[in-house]
């Protein structure tokens, strides 16, 4: 992947199309986008307001799409794009975005910034400007099938422990099953009774399901650090293992930018559509309380709140399932103020949790997820992305605050009918 | 020149090159960006995009309770300086009468002394934003050449026509003039601002309506 | 008390034990694979744990200081994992277990969580350990033969 400031900018004039060329049309520079975006309403840094972050890009753009712009560049007075702006840009760019879409939804005319960003990203990594970091996850996920490093020898080694605990066999690469089960690095390393939560609950709702040795790792680090060919790289290995083993659905788990990746980019990256359907696990197990299949016990006491992971809810489609779901199991559920469609980030996405040089932004921006958090005062938080849920927990106990951070999944699979309690 | 020689070339010539270039230039920019095109999405969707699209074309007018608290006064003096442009310009008797020359069809118009009002509404809303934009933290560091360029140029007119109907300072047919060159300095170099979004946002709004309602999420 | 062979049973006479066994059978766990864990604090914390007359705030400030354990051990998002490192985020998250008042455990109990999470310490550290002739199993049949001796005193 050898980088150069040529690259760079060749990558951004292939990312303009008809959208990008609307949105910076339009931008009359109000500045509201800036109070949607937490790494701005936090820090008080202007420089962070989420429209100013894909300055690389409308330079591209107005000086290569645009009457004006065009003129303006024969006669030598457009504004460059130079190796000093994507150096000043990277943290912008990088540190200061997860890429949580809430700039998109507040924009009065209508500009997706979020995809504005994401589409700078591929001009900063072309050109060599991407975090640390993520460069290494990235070179991970490419040659060990795993941003973590997490090798199919690691994975069975948990898989066994599950089986070990639950008493039931987990199927690996077996062929025309209903669903294919993808696992984030995060859950195999930190939570891997995410696998057994699923086990339980496909064994109770008789779901045919498998985990492949060859395709198991659902984060797409490709997506993150903004290179759709590596992103489209890491996709391709899921999609052939899918269509090898002839898997109805391919599941997505509880990891935020994975979802995005292989749900709503994943055929656009690879040029074709799949010949599988793509769904969270929210989703299916939504979808198994529809059929009423899932059927869930003893109720939750305590005070629950959800925390909506960006990528799932606002960006993904994903935010009725996890209410249909925790309405199975809680009388006791509350909304944080902007719950739903409008959530905060936890901070983390995108990229910055992999990224040592934002840990402290991360640290002070999660002031916003504890303003929400303290307005409900739950006994326990429930979300369905492991980054979320352990950014959560690290912020949470940085301020002293002693609240649970549960899994969706995890805490469905405590309350299935016949499981102890 | 003289100034009804002035007022002459401002409502005939002036006029006739200023809509040339006003029209030309939106059709261009316009045409740049559909030109421009967008890729099939290829994804399983969830919802439609056309529907989506239309729909936050006229949602995304409204904004959510948290951004209003927090953008309160731009999103205010926003409104109130759009709606006093369109009132003052399309709901004017003499506006009115000129269009109908132009094109042939008319409409009621509001009384005189309603659209005076209207004005100064409007004047006090342009002055409160641009106090707003230099001294918002977010708006000062992100405000150029052209938002101020472009603030003036919108001014003018109103402050201009303004004058001109209360027949303030000079000449009727030098403020007349004046308001009509300063409108013709507008559309000239309209095409070439961020002012193109009072036609670009249809596209932009539809396009996020559409890419989101793909997803299934509303915006 | 014969001898436990099998995960039903042991789970099940742990369940059955009363709190303050059920910490220290869990803090024996734990102990068994303190060598896997870098951090200090757990060694002071399990100590807490097993000890019959600790107070109640000592205890919650042994659990507060094992949480804690877990956040500086686990693995970040995207970085570089380490089985051998991530032993200990396991170890601590085993103490985490043992430290947790039966009322608010996960399923099983405190005890069979902190069995089941210094097993997999003791698995993490085998992932990294290509050379190791030893299977995971070894740690469970520990876990039985504690287990045993326990009850037996």
């Amino acid at each position: 992947m050898s980088a150069s400031l040529e690259k760079g900018i060749n990558a951004l004039k292939e990312q303009v199309d008809s959208t990008v060329a609307a949105f910076f049309s339009s931008c009359v520079h109000c500045g509201m986008c800036a109070q949607a975006c937490l790494f701005f309403t936090e820090t008080g840094d202007p420089s962070r307001t989420p429209i100013n972050k894909t300055e690389p890009l409308r330079r591209i753009w107005k000086s290569e799409y645009t009457l004006l712009g065009r003129i303006g560049k024969i006669l030598g007075l457009s504004k460059k794009v130079d190796e000093k702006l994507l150096t000043d840009w990277e943290t912008l760019v990088y540190d200061s975005c997860t890429l949580c879409g809430r700039c998109s939804m507040v924009c009065p005319v209508g500009n997706d910034i979020t995809l504005m960003i994401r589409k700078t990203r591929e001009g900063m990594v072309a050109a060599g400007h991407a975090p640390e970091g993520l460069i290494g996850a990235t070179k991970r996920a490419v040659t060990i099938g795993s941003p973590m490093g997490v090798t199919w020898k690691a994975l069975s080694a948990q898989i066994r422990h599950v089986e070990e605990d639950t008493g039931l066999k987990i199927p690996v690469d077996v062929e025309g099953v209903e669903y294919l089960l993808l696992l984030s690095s995060m859950e195999i390393m930190n939570f891997p009774e995410f696998i057994e939560a699923v086990a339980k609950i496909f064994d109770q709702t008789n779901s045919s399901w498998t985990i492949s040795s060859e395709a198991f790792e659902a984060t797409n680090s490709g997506i993150q650090i903004g290179a759709s060919d590596i992103a489209a790289e890491l996709v391709q290995r899921i999609v052939d293992v899918a269509e090898k083993l002839k898997v109805k659905t391919v599941i997505s788990p509880e990891c935020g930018h994975a979802y995005m990746a292989i749900r709503w980019d994943g055929p656009n990256l690879i040029g074709r559509p799949f010949l599988f359907k793509v769904r969270h696990i929210l989703e299916v197990l939504d979808d198994l309380r529809t059929q009423g299949r899932l059927k869930i016990s003893g109720k939750e006491a305590r005070k629950l709140t959800y925390h909506d992971p960006c990528q799932i809810s606002r960006r993904g489609g994903v935010i009725d399932e996890p209410r249909r779901l925790i309405d199975m199991f809680s009388d006791n559920f509350v909304e944080m103020p902007d719950g739903g469609k409008m959530n905060w980030c936890c901070g983390a996405g995108g990229g910055v949790s992999a990224n040592e040089r934002a840990d402290e932004i991360r640290l002070k921006v999660f002031q916003r997820k504890k303003d929400q958090i303290d307005a409900v005062r739950p006994d326990a938080i429930l979300s369905a992305c492991s980054n979320c849920r352990i950014h959560l927990e690290d912020g949470l106990e940085e301020y002293n605050m002693d609240i649970p951070l549960l899994s969706l999944t995890e805490t469905i699979a405590e309350h299935l009918e016949g499981s102890e309690v | 020149m003289t100034e009804i020689e002035l007022l002459s070339w401002a409502r005939g010539p002036g006029l006739q090159i200023a809509t040339i270039i006003f029209v030309a230039g939106v059709v261009i920019r316009i045409f740049e960006i559909l030109m421009l095109g967008r890729k099939a999405n290829l994804a399983e969707a969830k919802g439609s995009e056309m529907s989506s699209g239309l729909k936050t074309i006229v949602s995304r007018t409204v904004p959510d309770r948290d951004t209003f608290q927090r953008s309160g006064l731009t999103i205010v003096a926003g409104y109130f300086f759009h709606f006093g442009l369109f009132v003052t310009f399309f709901l004017y008797a003499p506006h009115i009468l000129f269009i109908k020359d132009l094109i042939g069809i008319g409409w009621p118009a509001l009384p005189t002394p309603v659209v005076d009002a209207v004005a100064v509404v409007t004047i006090i809303s342009m002055l409160a934003v641009l106090v707003n934009r230099l001294t918002n933290k977010v708006m000062r560091y992100l405000t150029n050449f052209e938002d101020l360029l472009t603030w003036f140029l919108t001014i003018a007119p109103l402050v201009t026509g303004y004058m001109a109907f209360h027949r303030m300072g000079f000449t009727a047919p030098t403020l007349l003039a004046t308001h009509i060159l300063s409108v013709e300095l507008l559309l000239v170099i309209f095409p070439f601002t961020k002012l193109m979004h009072s036609f670009t946002l249809f596209l932009a709004r539809w396009y996020n309506g559409a890419i989101s309602g793909y997803r299934g999420v509303a915006s | 008390m014969s001898d436990i062979s099998n995960d039903a049973d042991f789970r099940q006479i742990l369940q059955d034990l009363g709190s303050l066994q059920q910490r220290q059978i869990a803090a024996r766990f734990v102990e068994h694979v303190l060598s896997l864990s870098d951090d200090d604090r757990l060694d002071r914390v399990i100590k807490t744990v097993a000890d019959k007359d600790a107070s109640e705030d000592e205890l919650a400030g042994a659990l507060k200081s094992a949480k804690a354990a877990t956040f500086d051990s686990h693995a970040r998002c995207g970085a570089e994992g380490h089985w051998s490192e991530q032993a200990g985020y396991f170890v601590a998250r085993a103490a985490v277990a043992a430290g947790t008042p039966p009322a608010q455990s996960r399923v099983g109990g405190p005890a069979w969580q902190a069995a089941m999470s210094a097993r997999m310490a003791y698995t993490s550290m085998l992932i990294d350990d290509d050379s190791s002739q030893q299977s995971a199993h070894t740690e469970c049949e520990w876990q039985y033969q504690s287990l045993s001796d326990y009850l037996n005193v």
